[in-house]
This record gives structure tokens, C-alpha cells and sequence, in this order.
């Protein structure tokens, strides 16, 4: 029965569509996607896909890292993880009793940082008074927690991918749920987008912590990429790492978070993706009384230093007991400016598959190296970034050959006309990858939500295809001509440590 | 019950029929009182095709996008590797598709389905080969007969078995990079021995005594039409991919085959407190026993357990202690992994600063010991429950998921109706049954510990558990192989700072 109503659906999609093209993926998304904006700005995207009585939620945030206050790095990650503790309702015995300790907290943090940050030796006198306080109401406050209900509920409703990630750009809350479960969704997710209550905070911290200690500080490839986007950004904060600093993030208050969310997490500044076994119209409904309840508040006032241009080469690198990897970056222009076609062309060109450029000539011919592939864009695409090549050596081949290699790969763009197969074979990759980003509900949900919020509309996607094709031989000169040249490149190299070190 | 039942029924009847007419309340319904009935579904089932070479296939067809899967099963594995060749099964797996094909070369592989968008892949791991080809519909014949073609007549050119040899090796150079992967590896040694074959590794040595002719022997032994089973799905019609498999596979006969024996899984006579030196500012913990195998009845119980304990993000036991209530890891947690021919493993993990390393570990054995002592509350025990029954939808979540399930549940021995029965035997374990399965197979006494890190900053020192043995990783040099050399230490008499790598 539902996959007879599937197929019809499929049917009349196609029809609606004159002349679909075979492959591509915009015509089978065109029609489907159905596109509101609530009252207070939230954007609505939903796709009816029957199969099966699942549905997969996909709340995205323009918020990322690069709109945290100046030595705030981690917070918009900080606040992500505070996001799963809960609401005045949901995570708590009895709130009214919960909140005078928090705030009880909050002002002894303060008191805590400020005492340690005094020019003189810290009172220890006063300083253990107050930790011994802080541990006291912390305790206290803890015993009124209903430990991670939030999470409980939707795995008891079966809830599967229950998760959330931060980066640069964006922050994305995702789960999936089996299909008449859409009143739970909203009750859980538009009151943590109301109503978050930050306990357990100064715990989340420390948790936090050791979850840079395990993707940066001893993790090879995060200690390269962490200093490659230190050298490469002087000024925008792209540089700065989503995790945040150690420091940084030993110092964040919940006060801070609050501010954070009053001011990023507007309506405005979300897009909700929905797509599965669903009732449009019940959806929209229901969807638009609990969000569309939310009161409007301003879209972020945004504005964020401008990266300088780069005038001159810069390298770094980074000793570490591990075997040495390769990273080169170059600023390239956002992906609102016409050439940004251009660079995910070059992307396929140099990356994508056994017979691109730099896997045939780096891994299969010269076996210099038994990785290396390229980027379009790092580390997010709201702003002006990089596109980034990455090698990784063979002993006893060196860095320096791998470097040379990856380098002469470059200036073959901008010597050498790209033949029109090696284009065309670009467009065929890319219609049968966009097909395959269709296959599952969640990927699909993401796609449309990444879209909305980064390049301000979903529909981007269905222009993918043309921009491409329209990309030229010349364009490919031109753009690596432009950009992929020294005096705007980072070289990031994770070498052994020399025995010396502290 | 059941009246209960038809009150939520039609309660949400109501204000499904009132939301259609009338705004619903700006408040949301509290969703900790939430009910919803389970949702009607019966998922699709592939059909089971025999081809008269022997081949077995299972088909369905999904026609919502132009594209179509192919993933086959081969029965083979690195557990057939000898021990003097570690290492041939996956390079043999691996060149399969690199080494091109009796009528064309690797790279013209390449060039004809990656032009097209299509991938094309073979590897072989433990216990099974495998291949796939994911095709536009237009490009399902030319795909087919690659497919095919890469499976009965590899060429094994020399050039491409030279490049896989020097690509593993330089893995095995970078196989001590990543803390996480050091402990993975050396805690399955540990369990099964750092012989055998659930657990042995290559090395340079090994690697370099693997020939072309050996790949070729290799895949001559055991890539026949009557080993191997292919699960296809997507936008085709079920004659004609019959029709189009018969006309690839055309030629290609069935073989009497034997497999060497795999030696059974024995307990080790190991020390019961591990430790690897590693600089840095976290240490990895494993910590766990030898497990069963997947058709051993006490399977239902344990992945619950498994549940309970640390397999379900945020409401285990694990979660709630280590990380949320004590801030000492980022990532913990717990896993039953059963075995497919023989026992499989039991364990729990964190990553905990080095400081707090002891402390970790401690709590975590804590919450082992509170499973064997006190039977699971019967809120925890139901919350399990709903949430591995509400969830079970999506196990249905798209036909390849199906189908492909489907043949490896006849490739590991299993009935076909393996989950089906998984649901009926969860529904039906008790509290008592956890605690009988813990006390089984969770045994305190043969807990195995390995802490990679930096044990200067352990405080209290790693011993408190017991004696510890030193486990050296050799570290890679330009033309050095890392090995394990296992040293034993006295437990008390060694204080934080005498370590072996202190000197």
C-alpha cells in the first residue's frame, strides 16, 4: 500500500516536470520540496518521502563558531552540549527550587575567575571558602536533576541519530523518529529553543574539555588542521578553533551561554528540515502553532573582521609523535561570488576518484604519497575561506616531495587547458553523487538545511548542476591562476618531534 | 492494559481531527506523558534467487531514484591467511579492483565507470569478502559487466600488486598514530592471544613474503560462483537483471571448496591490569572479557544489558556517571560485539585525562560491579526495552539495509528470521535474566585493563587494580615494524615514576 501511494507520488513528480533530464537530481527534487517562513522568520522545509514510517529532523542554527564573542571561543559548542540538559520543564524535580542554586552558581564563578585573576597572589584563604561554597550548591543543585531526561524520552519513544554538531558556520540539532511521533519533536525541540535551562554546567565544561583533549590535543591530524587555520586566518574568525581554547573554555559561564543563545538562536536565524512518512499539511500546522509561537526577536547583528589580503607565503608546522602529514591552503572568495563553481570544479578535477589528478599522479604513478585529495572549502563557506589540498607521505618519500608534487599539480591547472572529457566526467560524477544524496531521509533533511542557511536558500541545489556545466576550460586557468598562487598559500606540515622538546 | 491502550487511541484520534479544523495550544504537550501507538508496517522482503552455477542472489527493486546496488558476499576472509603471509586476503582484496581484468587494465576500469559516476569496489576483511557496484540505471549493463567481469577474471597486474604492497606498509608505519587505534588492537590481542586470527597482524615481514602468485592462488581458491551471493537493489526489473547476471556471470562454474580450520577462541592466561606507554594528555581505557557468539541464546539479554550499561547514548549507566555526573570523559561507553563463528567480545571504554585516569577506571568497574550485585530497576529495564522496540522501524530503513541483511544472515548462519525473533526475546527478558547474563559473563575476576597514556601522572597508580604488565610498542623507523613485547611488572612495588620509559 505505501509503496503503491511512493510510486505514485515519483510518477507524478516526473510528470510535472517537462522533459525530465535522466540523472538528475534537481528534477527529482523539483516539486517536492515544500518552502514556509513562519511569522517570526523560521524557515519551514519538508519533503514527503512514504516509504517508510520514519521521519528525519534536521534543526539548523546559522550560528557557529565565528559569532562567539571575543575570548569566548567554544561557546556555541559549550551551548550545543547545554542544549541536551533540558528546559524549566523538561531535566529538573522542581525547577523553582533549581534556579535560585544556578544563579547561586553563576555568581560564584564570577567570584571564583575574579579572585584568580586578581594582580597579586589569590587569597587561597578565600578561594577555598569559595570553592568549598560552590561545590556545596553545586551538589545540592544536582540532586533536583532528572539526569539526562531529555535524551531518556527520546530513547524510550525510539528515537535513532539522536546528536548535534557545532562548526564554524552553523550548529545542527538531528534524530529521527518513527513517523507519528512528530507532537514529540515539536514538544522537545521548540521548548529547548524557548525555554533552555544551563544546569550542570561547570560538569559540561570539563567534559568538553576532554573532548578537545581527544580530537586536538592528541589527535595528529586536529593538532595540524588547529594550526593551519591559526596561520592561515590573520584576522577573520575562522581561525579561531570550534572547540575553543583550553583556557577559554575552562572560563565560560553560563551567563555567557544565555547571552550567546538570546542573541544567535532567533527564529529568524533557524531552518527546520523535515523529511519522511509525513502529513504536510498537519505538519506545517503543528509546526507553525509551537515554533511560530516563539516571539521574533533581530537577526544577529553579525559583521565579523574581514580577512586582510594575504601577501606572502606562510608556513607552519607542528611536531608530533606521529608520522608527518600535509596540508596547503589558499584564500578564495566566498560562495556567493561567481567563480565559487569554478573551485568545486577543480575540486573534482584534482579529487574526486581513482583517475583524478591528484590520486593518479601522487598515489598510482609517482607513490609519493598514499593519500592526497582537495577541498573546495575549509573550514565553513558564510564567509570567504580556503581551498585546501592534503597529502599524506610514503616513507621514505619526504615532505618536500610530496609538497613539490602537490604544487606541480596546481600549476598544471593553470599551464594546461583541462581536456573537455575531464570536465565532462566532473558533471557526470556530480549528477550521480547528487542522486546518491538523496537516498537516505536524514542526508536529504541536512542537505536542504545546509543550503537554506549558508547560501540563504535551498534551492541552490537545484542550480548546482547548470553552474557547473557552465564551467569552462578557461574558467579553470583563470581561477587557479587567480587564487592558487604562493604569495596567497598556507603550508601546515606535521613533522616527528625532535628529541628535544619540553 | 488494553482498555488503557484504546483510551490513548482515541484521545489522539480527537486531537488529530481537532487540529484540522482548529489552532492547537500554543503550549505543547508535555512529552514526558506522551503515548503513541506502534506504527503498522510491514517492510518488504527481498526474494531469494539460485542461478544454476549456484550463485545466490537476493533481489528488490526500488524505483523512487534511477539507481541501482549491487553488494556481494564472498566466503573468504583474512582468518584463512597463513601466518607466514598476514596480510594476503586484504591485499588480494584490494587488487582484485586495482589490478584490472583479463580484457582490460585497472586504470581502464577506472576511467569507464568513474566517467559515468559509478563506484565499483572489492576488499576482504576478517571473516568475508566483498564487492559492490553502485550504477546509474542508464549505465546497469556496462556496470554489471565490469562487476562480473572484476570477480572471475582479475589480472593481478604486477604493477598495481606492488603499489597495494607498499601501501600497507606504509599503514602498518602509521598504525601507533592514534592512541585510539593502539588500544583497539592491542585489547583484542589480549583477548584472543596476538596470534589468532580474530586478533594477529601484518607486518612488514609478512607483507613482504606475499607474492602476485599468492594473490592469484588466493582468489582462485575461493571466488566461485557457488561462494559467493549478491544482493541487489534499486531501479531494476527483477527478469532482467537475471537475465543480465546469467549472460556476466556466463561460464563461471561451481567449485568443491575447503576452508583451512580457524583455530577456537581460548581464554588467555593474561595479566589482568595492561598498560602502554604514550605521551600525551588523555589516556585510553578498554576494559572487558571475551564474549559469544551471535546465536548464543543469552545474545537478546546482553544487548540489553548493553544497553543498560553503556551501549545507549545518554541513559546508560555509563553516560550518567562518567560523563555526565563526573565529567571524566567525552566519549564512554560500553559494547557487546558477538562473535560470527566463535566468541566475540564484551567491553567498555573512555577517554579520560591522564590525571584522572585511575578515578575512571574505578568508576566504571563500579558500575560492572553494581549490574552483578543488585538486580536493573524495573523503570530502567522497561525504558530499554521501548526504546530497542520503537526503534526497531529502523531497521527497515531502506531496501539495500534489507536485503543486504538478509544475506548476511544466510552468510553467518543464521535464520532468516533473526530479528524478528531478536524483538520477541527482548520483549520477553526479566531483570532476573540480566542479572543471570551479567554474572555469566561478566566475571570480575577475569576483567581485562589496558590504559594507553602516560602513567607518570597516574595518581593513584594503575596497580591498585593489580600487578601490571608493560606492553612496549616498537615505534616505526624507516624501514622498522612496531611490535608488542609484553614485560610483567609487580604491582605496588613499582610508584608512578619508575615506569620502564622513566629512565
Amino acid at each position: 500500500m505505501r509503496r503503491v501511494t511512493r510510486n505514485g507520488l515519483v510518477l507524478a513528480v516526473l510528470l510535472c516536470c517537462a522533459a525530465p533530464r535522466v540523472g538528475d537530481a534537481a528534477s527529482l527534487l523539483e516539486g517536492r520540496v515544500v518552502d514556509r517562513t513562519l511569522d517570526n522568520g523560521m524557515r519551514v522545509l519538508i519533503v514527503k518521502r512514504p516509504a517508510v514510517p520514519t521521519v528525519s529532523y534536521n534543526l539548523t542554527v546559522r550560528a557557529g563558531s565565528v559569532d562567539e564573542p571575543g575570548g569566548q571561543s567554544g561557546l556555541a559548542h559549550l551551548f550545543e552540549h547545554m542544549a541536551f540538559k533540558g528546559t524549566e520543564r523538561i531535566g529538573t524535580r522542581d525547577f523553582s527550587a533549581e534556579r535560585p542554586l544556578l544563579e547561586e552558581l553563576d555568581r560564584l564563578e564570577v567570584d571564583l575567575q575574579r579572585e584568580l585573576a586578581l594582580p597579586r597572589n589569590p587569597d587561597t584563604k578565600r578561594l577555598a571558602e569559595l570553592r568549598r561554597r560552590f561545590a556545596e550548591v553545586q551538589d545540592r543543585a544536582r540532586a533536583l536533576v532528572e539526569p539526562n531526561e531529555y535524551g531518556a524520552i527520546y530513547d524510550r519513544q525510539g528515537a535513532v541519530g539522536l546528536n548535534a554538531s557545532t562548526g564554524a558556520d552553523l550548529t545542527r540539532y538531528v534524530v529521527s523518529l518513527p513517523a507519528n511521533r512528530l507532537p514529540l519533536w515539536i514538544a522537545l525541540e521548540a521548548d529547548r529553543f524557548s525555554r533552555p535551562v544551563f544546569r550542570e554546567f561547570y560538569t559540561e565544561r570539563d567534559v568538553v574539555l576532554e573532548e578537545r583533549r581527544l580530537r586536538v590535543d592528541n589527535n595528529p591530524g586536529g593538532k595540524l588542521y588547529e594550526a593551519f587555520l591559526t596561520t592561515a586566518f590573520a584576522a577573520h574568525p575562522y581561525r579561531v578553533p570550534t572547540i575553543g581554547w583550553s583556557s577559554e573554555v575552562d572560563r565560560l559561564t553560563a551567563p555567557q551561554a544565555r547571552a550567546f543563545f538570546e542573541e544567535q538562536y532567533a527564529p529568524a536565524n533557524a531552518v527546520l528540515a523535515i523529511v519522511g512518512d509525513v502529513d504536510v499539511d498537519a505538519t506545517l500546522r503543528q509546526v507553525a502553532a509551537s515554533f511560530g509561537a516563539i516571539p521574533a526577536r533581530p537577526a544577529p547583528a553579525g559583521g565579523v573582521a574581514q580577512e586582510p589580503r594575504q601577501d606572502g607565503q606562510r608556513r607552519v608546522e607542528v611536531e608530533y609523535d606521529a608520522q608527518p602529514e600535509l596540508l596547503v591552503g589558499y584564500h578564495r572568495p566566498g560562495i556567493d561570488h561567481p567563480d565559487d563553481p569554478v573551485f568545486d570544479v577543480i575540486e573534482s578535477l584534482l579529487s574526486s576518484g581513482r583517475r583524478s589528478r591528484l590520486y593518479a599522479e601522487l598515489v598510482t604513478t609517482r607513490q609519493v604519497a598514499v593519500a592526497a585529495s582537495a577541498s573546495a572549502g575549509e573550514p565553513g563557506s558564510r564567509y570567504p575561506n580556503l581551498f585546501v589540498l592534503r597529502a599524506v607521505p610514503r616513507a621514505p618519500h619526504t615532505l618536500d616531495e610530496v609538497e613539490a608534487a602537490l604544487l606541480n599539480e596546481v600549476e598544471r591547472l593553470q599551464r594546461e587547458e583541462v581536456p573537455a572529457r575531464e570536465l565532462e566526467r566532473v558533471i557526470n560524477r556530480l549528477d550521480a553523487g547528487l542522486i546518491r544524496s538523496l537516498q537516505s531521509n536524514a542526508g536529504l533533511a541536512s542537505q536542504l538545511a545546509y543550503f537554506e542557511a549558508v547560501a540563504g536558500d535551498w534551492r541552490y541545489i537545484l542550480g548546482i548542476r547548470d553552474r557547473t556545466a557552465a564551467v569552462t576550460a578557461k574558467d579553470v586557468q583563470r581561477v587557479a591562476s587567480t587564487w592558487l598562487v604562493k604569495r596567497n598559500r598556507t603550508v601546515a606540515r606535521l613533522v616527528p618531534a625532535s628529541p628535544s622538546a619540553p | 492494559m488494553r482498555f488503557l491502550i484504546a483510551t490513548v487511541l482515541a484521545m489522539l484520534t480527537a486531537s488529530t481531527l481537532w487540529a484540522g479544523s482548529e489552532p492547537p495550544p500554543v503550549r505543547p504537550q508535555d512529552p514526558r506523558t506522551m503515548t503513541f501507538p506502534s506504527e503498522p508496517f510491514t517492510p518488504p522482503r527481498a526474494e531469494r534467487v539460485t542461478l544454476p552455477n549456484g550463485m545466490i542472489l537476493y533481489l528488490l527493486e526500488d524505483h523512487e531514484l534511477p539507481i541501482v546496488n549491487l553488494t556481494a558476499m564472498i566466503r573468504t576472509g583474512s582468518v584463512y591467511d597463513p601466518p607466514a603471509k598476514i596480510g594476503l586476503a586484504e591485499l588480494t582484496g584490494t587488487v582484485i579492483r586495482t589490478g584490472g581484468t583479463a580484457s582490460r587494465s585497472g586504470d581502464e576500469v577506472d576511467d569507464e565507470l568513474e566517467f559515468v559516476g559509478a563506484e565499483l569496489s572489492s576488499s576482504i576483511g576478517q571473516d568475508a569478502g566483498w564487492a559492490s557496484l553502485n550504477v546509474l540505471t542508464k549505465d546497469l549493463d556496462r556496470g554489471v559487466t565490469l562487476f562480473a567481469d572484476m570477480l572471475m577474471r582479475p589480472a593481478f597486474a604486477p604493477e598495481k600488486v606492488d603499489l597495494a604492497k607498499k601501501q600497507a606498509i606504509e599503514g602498518i608505519r602509521r598504525r601507533n598514530d592514534h592512541p585510539g587505534s593502539i588500544v583497539s588492537r592491542e585489547f583484542n590481542k589480549l583477548l584472543y592471544g596476538p596470534e589468532h586470527p580474530f586478533a594477529r597482524e601484518s607486518t612488514e615481514a609478512t607483507i613482504n613474503t606475499v607474492t602476485r602468485d599468492d594473490l592469484i592462488a588466493f582468489h582462485r581458491r575461493y571466488y566461485h560462483p557457488n561462494t559467493l551471493m549478491v544482493a541487489a537493489t534499486g531501479d531494476f526489473q527483477r527478469d532482467d537483471l537475471i537475465a543480465l547476471l546469467r549472460r556476466s556471470f556466463d561460464g563461471w562454474a561451481s567449485e568443491r571448496v575447503t576452508w583451512p580450520a580457524v583455530p577456537r577462541v581460548a581464554e588467555q592466561p593474561n595479566a589482568r591490569v595492561n598498560f602502554i606507554a604514550r605521551d600525551g594528555t588523555q589516556t585510553q581505557v578498554r576494559m572487558g572479557w571475551l564474549g559469544i557468539k551471535q546465536s548464543d541464546p543469552d545474545f537478546f539479554a546482553l544487548s540489553l544489558l548493553d544497553d543498560i550499561l553503556g551501549g545507549q547514548a545518554f541513559t546508560s549507566r555509563l553516560f550518567q556517571e562518567v560523563r555526565t555526573k563526573a565529567g571524566l570523559a567525552y566519549s564512554v561507553g560500553s559494547a557487546v560485539v558477538p562473535g560470527r563463528f566463535d566468541r566475540g567480545t564484551i567491553f567498555l571504554y573512555a577517554q579520560t585525562k591522564t590525571e584522572s585516569t585511575t578515578q575512571a577506571i574505578a568508576s566504571m568497574r563500579e558500575q560492572v560491579e553494581r549490574l552483578l550485585t543488585s538486580p536493573v530497576s524495573e523503570r530502567e529495564l522497561t525504558d530499554a526495552k521501548q526504546a530497542f522496540l520503537n526503534s526497531f522501524v529502523f531497521s527497515f530503513s531502506n531496501p539495500a539495509q534489507i536485503t543486504n541483511r538478509q544475506m548476511s544472515l544466510e552468510y553467518y548462519g543464521l535464520p532468516a528470521d533473526f530479528l524478528e525473533r531478536f524483538r520477541s526475546n527482548v520483549e520477553r527478558v526479566t531483570a532476573r535474566d540480566l542479572l543471570r547474563v551479567a554474572r555469566r559473563h561478566l566475571v570480575l575476576d577475569r576483567l581485562v585493563i589496558l590504559a594507553v597514556g602516560d602513567d607518570r601522572l597516574f595518581e593513584p597508580p594503575l596497580s591498585t587494580f593489580g600487578a601490571v604488565r608493560v606492553i612496549d610498542l616498537e615505534r616505526a623507523s624507516a624501514n622498522g615494524e612496531p611490535r608488542a613485547k609484553p614485560s610483567l611488572r609487580a604491582p605496588v612495588a613499582s610508584p608512578p615514576g619508575m615506569s620502564h620509559r622513566a629512565d
